[in-house]
C-alpha cells in the first residue's frame, strides 16, 4: 500500500479500490452537471451573438449561418474598445487599491491589538451594509466638487477600500503564524518589512483570488458610471451593453455580441490569477 | 416684535426662493457670443436608429446655429430624470432635457423646467406653435402653461399577426374594432393555434402608465380628478374588470409583462397593444416570418377611444438669459417640420405638427409607402393626455395604482376591492 | 516538526502574550498610519453620507437647492412600515437566504475540496468552468436566464415540453417565481464562493494533512476534523454574507426581471426599500429606506459577528 502523503495525490482508502472508483465516479458526474449548468447559458449568448438577425429567435443549438455582423455592428456603432479600455483601467486600479488599502487595514487590525481594534473592526464591518443608493447622489455631489465628473479617476477613488477585501484578508491573516511574526521583529525588521517581505508573499492565494473578486465587481459597477460618465467614449461596458436596450426593442444580436466582448478580459485575468489560487504557497510547519 | 418681523422676513424669502421666477430676465434675440448648452437625452442613450437619427438633427442644428456648442448628456430613460435631478443637485443646471410625461408635474414644480409662456416673447411663441396639434400641445402643460413640447411620441395601436389570425380562422382583413372583437379573436387564436391570443403592453416596467390610462379613460374613467383619485371609481374599474375578465375566458395570455414585446416579435401573440416606437423592430422581425398588420386601438363598444401618449417632451431649464435663447433655439430646431419628419420617418414616433404628412417635401413620400402608420395618425384626433400625478409621493402612487391593477388583472381577489385599498392607500399620500 | 496533537492543544494565549504586553505599551502611530488609507476613504465616501441620509430621513424634500425641507418626523418611516407588501418581502427574503445556502455556501464547499484531490488537469477545469457564470454581467445573465426559460420560445421550456412535463411559467407563476429567481442568484454565486473556498483550502497547512493521513485518519475524517474547523471561517464569512447581502444580490435580477412580480412574489426588503425609497425622486423616503435597510441589516450583522468570534477557529 503507497504511502506517498503528498495532499495531492489522493490516498487509496483501506477498504479496497471500488469504493474508491465509485467515489471518484460520483465526483466526476457531479462536477460535470454543475459544469453543463454553469457554461450553458454562456455557450448560448456566444450562440446567438453569431447568428444574423432574422434567426435570432430561433432554437437550433448552432447557427445555420454563423456571421459576425453583430460585432462588427457593435464595434461600430458604440466606442466598445474604448470602453474596454477603460472598464478594464478602473477595474485593475479598483482592484489594486483595494487589495493595498485592505492589506494595510488587516495588518494593523491583526499586528496590533489596540483597544480600539475592535471598534474599528466593526465600523469597517458595518460600512458594508451601508446600501449604495444612501450614497450616490452625497457622493454625486463630492465628485462634482473635486472635478471628477465624467473621469475614470472618480470612477476609482469611491471604490477604493472595501470592507470585504479589509474583512478577507483580515481572516487570511490570523490564520499566519505568529510564531514568524515574533521571530522577524526580535530580529529587528520594522513592520514595513514584515509586511511585505514575509506576509505577503504567504498570502498568495487569498489575494489572488481577492484580486479576481475585485476586478469582477468593479467590471459590472452600473449605478455609480451611470451617474458619473457623461460622455459614451469616458464609460465603461456596462453602459455600452445598456445601449442595446431600449423600449424600441432591445437588439439581442449585438446585445449578445457586446455582452461575449465584455466577459473577454474578465476571463483572461481570471485564467492568469487562478493558478494562484490553487496552488498554495505556504511554507509547510516550523521546523 | 423684532422676532416676529425676522421671523416673517425669513418665510417670506424662503418662500420666494421656492415659487418659480415670475419674471424671466428677457432672453436676447439673437445668439451672438459661443455658448454651451447641455441637451439630456436618452435615444442617444441607446444604439439604434434613434440614436442615429438624433445625432444626424443636433449636427443640422449645430451647422445652422455655429455659435452654439450642444453638449450631450446620454442617460437611459429610466434615469433621465435622476440624472437631471442630481446635476441641479450638483450645480450644473441642465439646459435642456428629453424626458418622460410621466414626471411633468414633478418638472413644472419642483425640477424647475421653464414655462414657455414666461421664458417667450408671445408672438414669437406663436409662430413656433402654429401649425401644431393643439391636442398635441396639450400634453405638455400644467396649469395653462405649457413646459414640454412633446417631442418623441406615440399612441396606442393594436398589432396583429395576419397568419394567426388566418390559422385561427378570422379575417385577417378585418382587425378587432372592439375589445369584445379582441376578447373573441384572443379565443379563437389560443383554441385553434395553440399560441397566446392576446396581451396589452400595459403592465410592463418601462412603459409607464399610458396604455393603462389609454384603456381606463377610453371607457370614460381616469386615474384622477384634481387631487382626488377616482382609479378605482366605476368606469376605470370597469375597464380593469374587462381585462380580468379576459384572462379568465383565455383570451388574455399570461405572459411576462417584460416580454411580451419579444413574443410578439417571435410570432407566439396573436394581438398586441402597444407603441408605435416598436414598429421598427417588427417590421425587421417579420419580414419573412409573418404578416404583420396594425388596426387603430380598440374600443368599449361605441364610445370613442381616447389613445394616450408615450414618449418624450423636450424641457428648458436654464436660466442664464443667453443660454435660454441658445436653448430655445435648439427646441426649435427638434420641433420643426424638418425634425419630426426625420423622428417620423426613421424611429416611428408621431409628428407633432399633421401639415407634414401629405407633404411630398417632408413625410409625403414615406406615409406613401408605409400606409400601415395611417392606423397611428388616425388616432391623433382623439389624443389625449396622459394623466400625470401631482405631489412630492407622486411615483409611489403611481406604484401603488399599477401594483393594484397587475393584482386585480392577473390575481384571484375582487378587482374593485383591489383597486379600492389601494387607491385609498394612495390618497393618503396626496397632496 | 510539531506534533498535531500538541499543536491544537497549546493554549491560544502562549501565543498571545506578546500582544498582552504590547497593549500596555505607550501608543504607536505606527497601525494608525495602515489604517489611515482605508478609513479616510470609507469615511469620506460611505460614513459622511450615511449621517446625512440619517439626518434626511426625517424631513419631506426633493433635494433640489431651491426647495424648501419639511420636517415629518417619523412619517416616512411610518409610511414605510405600513406598505401592505412590506410582509410579503419580509417573508420572500427568508426565502431568498435560505434559498440561497446551498448555492453559496453547502454545493461551493464541497466542489472545492473534492476537486481538491482530483488531478491537476481535471481540477483546473473544472474550477474554470464553474467560474464562467461570474464573468458575464448581471444584466447578461438575467436577460440570458429570461430567454432560457421564457414560455413560448425558450430553450428550457421546449426541453421540458419534449420530455413531457409541460409548461411551466418559471416567471410568470407566482408559484415558480422565487424559486427560479434564487436559482439564478445561487446560479452566479457558486463560482465565487467555490473560489474563495479554493483559496482557502489551499492555505491549510499541508502538514496537519499528511500527518493525519500517516496516523490513518479516513478521508471524511480528515474533513471533518481538519478542513472543515480550518475551513469555518470562511464557512462563517459566506454564511454571513448569505444573510446579508443575499437580497442585496438577487436585486439585480428583480430589477431586470420581474419587478417584484408576478403578484409580489419575488419582491424582498431590498427591493421594496428600492422602489419606494430609491426611485421616488423624494430624500425623505429615499434615506428613511437606507436606514431601515442599514439598521436593520446591521442588528443581524451583530448577532453574526458574535456567532463568528465564538465559533471561528484561527491557526495561528
Amino acid at each position: 500500500m503507497t504511502t506517498d502523503a503528498s495532499p495531492d495525490r489522493p490516498l487509496l482508502p483501506s477498504t479496497g479500490l471500488k469504493d474508491g472508483s465509485i467515489r471518484r465516479f460520483a465526483v466526476h458526474a457531479v462536477m460535470i452537471v454543475l459544469s453543463f449548468l454553469s457554461i450553458f447559458p454562456i455557450y448560448w449568448m456566444i450562440v446567438t451573438s453569431l447568428r444574423p438577425e432574422n434567426e435570432i429567435f430561433s432554437t437550433s443549438l448552432w447557427p445555420s449561418n454563423p456571421s459576425l455582423e453583430n460585432y462588427v455592428f457593435v464595434l461600430t456603432r458604440i466606442p466598445m474598445i474604448g470602453m474596454l479600455v477603460n472598464t478594464t483601467i478602473v477595474s485593475a486600479a479598483t482592484a489594486v487599491l483595494q487589495v493595498v488599502t485592505g492589506l494595510f487595514a488587516a495588518y494593523a487590525l491583526v499586528r496590533w491589538r489596540m483597544r480600539l481594534s475592535g471598534v474599528i473592526h466593526g465600523l469597517i464591518a458595518l460600512s458594508w451594509l451601508v446600501p449604495f443608493q444612501v450614497t450616490m447622489i452625497p457622493n454625486y455631489v463630492l465628485a462634482s466638487r473635486l472635478g471628477l465628473l465624467d473621469t475614470l479617476t472618480g470612477l476609482i477613488v469611491p471604490n477604493a477600500a472595501h470592507a470585504f477585501a479589509i474583512l478577507l484578508l483580515y481572516n487570511a491573516m490570523r490564520s499566519f503564524p505568529t510564531e514568524i511574526l515574533e521571530a522577524a521583529r526580535i530580529d529587528g525588521a520594522n513592520s514595513w518589512r514584515i509586511l511585505w517581505q514575509i506576509v505577503v508573499p504567504n498570502m498568495g492565494a487569498p489575494i489572488a483570488s481577492l484580486s479576481i473578486i475585485a476586478f469582477i465587481s468593479a467590471w459590472n459597477e452600473y449605478f455609480w458610471p451611470l451617474l458619473l460618465s457623461r460622455k459614451p467614449e469616458n464609460s465603461v461596458v456596462q453602459m455600452g451593453l445598456q445601449m442595446f436596450m431600449s423600449q424600441e426593442g432591445n437588439l439581442w444580436g449585438p446585445l449578445m455580441a457586446a455582452a461575449a466582448l465584455a466577459s473577454l478580459p474578465v476571463l483572461v485575468i481570471y485564467l492568469v490569477l487562478q493558478r494562484h489560487v490553487i496552488e498554495s504557497f505556504m511554507k509547510s510547519g516550523i521546523r | 416684535m423684532l422676532r416676529r418681523t425676522t421671523l416673517k422676513l425669513m418665510a417670506t424669502l424662503a418662500a420666494a426662493a421656492v415659487l418659480p421666477l415670475g419674471a424671466f430676465a428677457e432672453m436676447p434675440a439673437t445668439i451672438d457670443k459661443p455658448v454651451t448648452i447641455s441637451f439630456y437625452n436618452y435615444n442617444l442613450a441607446s444604439a439604434g436608429i434613434g440614436s442615429e437619427a438624433t445625432k444626424e438633427l443636433i449636427a443640422g442644428f449645430e451647422k445652422k446655429f455655429p455659435n452654439v456648442k450642444v453638449e450631450t448628456v446620454a442617460v437611459p430613460p429610466n434615469e433621465i430624470i435622476n440624472r437631471v435631478q442630481a446635476d441641479i443637485v450638483a450645480g450644473k443646471q441642465p439646459d435642456v432635457a428629453q424626458l418622460t410625461f410621466r414626471d411633468l408635474i414633478f418638472i413644472a414644480s419642483d425640477l424647475g423646467g421653464n414655462a414657455l409662456e414666461d421664458m417667450v416673447s408671445p408672438e414669437e411663441l406663436k409662430d413656433h406653435l402654429a401649425g401644431m396639434i393643439p391636442k398635441g400641445l396639450e400634453l405638455g402643460k400644467v396649469d395653462g402653461k405649457t413646459y414640454g413640447l412633446a417631442y418623441t411620441f406615440s399612441t396606442p395601436v393594436l398589432y396583429y399577426n395576419g397568419d394567426l389570425f388566418k390559422q385561427a380562422g378570422l379575417d385577417r382583413n378585418n382587425p378587432p374594432k372592439t375589445w369584445a372583437d379582441v376578447d373573441i379573436a384572443g379565443k379563437a387564436i389560443k383554441e385553434k393555434t395553440g399560441k397566446n391570443g392576446f396581451f396589452p403592453g400595459a403592465y410592463g416596467p418601462s412603459d409607464g402608465t399610458f396604455v393603462y390610462q389609454a384603456i381606463v379613460m377610453s371607457n370614460g374613467g381616469k386615474v384622477r380628478d384634481g387631487n382626488k383619485l377616482t382609479f378605482a371609481d366605476k368606469n376605470a374599474a370597469e375597464a380593469v374588470k374587462m381585462l380580468r375578465d379576459m384572462v379568465d375566458s383565455g383570451a388574455h395570455a399570461r405572459i411576462d409583462p417584460a416580454s411580451g414585446s419579444d413574443t410578439f416579435a417571435a410570432g407566439n401573440l396573436g394581438i398586441f397593444v402597444y407603441t408605435t416606437a416598436t414598429l421598427g423592430a417588427y417590421k425587421k422581425a417579420a419580414k419573412g416570418k409573418f404578416d404583420l398588420r396594425i388596426a387603430p386601438m380598440p374600443s368599449f363598444g361605441e364610445k370613442p377611444t381616447a389613445p394616450t401618449n408615450s414618449g418624450s417632451a423636450l424641457f428648458v431649464f436654464s436660466k442664464d438669459p443667453d443660454k435660454q435663447r441658445a436653448a430655445y433655439e435648439l427646441l426649435k430646431y427638434l420641433t420643426s417640420k424638418e425634425a419630426y419628419t426625420i423622428i417620423t420617418s426613421k424611429i416611428g414616433y408621431l409628428p407633432l405638427r399633421l401639415d407634414i404628412v401629405d407633404d411630398p417635401n417632408y413625410l409625403g413620400p414615406w406615409v406613401k409607402e408605409n400606409p400601415m402608420f395611417r392606423a397611428n395618425l388616425e388616432q391623433l384626433n382623439r389624443l389625449t393626455a396622459t394623466v400625470a400625478l401631482p405631489g412630492p409621493n407622486y411615483r409611489q402612487v403611481e406604484k401603488m395604482m399599477m401594483d393594484s391593477v397587475r393584482e386585480a388583472v392577473f390575481g384571484k381577489g375582487d378587482p374593485d376591492a383591489t383597486l379600492k385599498a389601494a387607491q385609498d392607500q394612495g390618497q393618503d399620500l396626496m397632496p | 516538526m510539531t506534533d498535531i496533537q500538541a499543536d491544537l492543544a497549546r493554549p491560544i494565549s502562549v501565543a498571545r502574550v506578546p500582544a498582552a504586553a504590547r497593549l500596555r505599551a505607550a501608543f504607536t502611530l505606527q497601525p494608525w498610519l495602515y489604517l489611515a488609507p482605508a478609513l479616510c476613504l470609507l469615511m469620506m465616501w460611505t460614513y459622511v453620507p450615511l449621517v446625512e441620509a440619517f439626518q434626511l430621513s426625517f424631513y419631506q424634500w426633493n433635494m433640489l437647492p431651491s426647495a424648501p425641507q419639511r420636517y415629518v418626523g417619523l412619517t416616512n418611516y411610518q409610511r414605510l412600515f405600513a406598505l401592505p407588501e412590506m410582509r410579503a418581502a419580509l417573508w420572500n427574503t427568508l426565502f431568498y437566504i435560505l434559498g440561497l445556502f446551498p448555492m453559496s455556501v453547502i454545493i461551493p464547499l464541497f466542489v472545492a475540496i473534492w476537486t481538491q484531490d482530483l488531478e491537476g488537469r481535471a481540477r483546473t477545469i473544472y474550477r474554470a468552468l464553474i467560474f464562467v457564470p461570474m464573468i458575464v454581467a448581471p444584466v447578461v445573465a438575467a436577460i440570458l436566464w429570461r430567454w432560457l426559460l421564457n414560455e413560448d420560445q425558450g430553450l428550457i421550456t421546449l426541453g421540458l415540453e419534449q420530455i413531457g412535463l409541460g409548461r411551466i411559467g418559471f416567471l410568470t407563476d407566482p408559484k415558480y417565481a422565487l424559486a427560479t429567481l434564487t436559482w439564478i442568484t445561487g446560479w452566479k454565486l457558486i463560482g465565487f464562493s467555490t473560489l474563495l473556498f479554493s483559496a482557502a483550502n489551499a492555505g491549510i497547512n499541508s502538514s496537519y494533512i499528511e500527518a493525519a493521513r500517516i496516523d490513518g485518519a479516513s478521508r471524511w475524517r480528515i474533513i471533518r476534523d481538519i478542513r472543515l474547523p480550518l475551513l469555518s471561517p470562511t464557512i462563517l464569512l459566506l454564511s454571513m454574507m448569505t444573510i446579508l447581502f443575499g437580497a442585496q444580490w438577487s436585486f439585480a435580477y428583480i430589477n431586470v426581471l420581474t419587478n417584484g412580480g408576478p403578484l409580489k412574489s419575488t419582491t424582498n426588503i431590498f427591493y421594496l426599500l428600492w422602489e419606494y425609497g430609491f426611485q421616488t425622486m423624494s430624500a425623505g423616503w429615499s434615506s428613511a429606506a437606507g436606514m431601515i435597510a442599514f439598521a436593520g441589516f446591521a442588528a443581524i450583522a451583530a448577532g453574526c459577528m458574535w456567532l463568528t468570534k465564538r465559533f471561528a477557529f484561527y491557526d495561528n
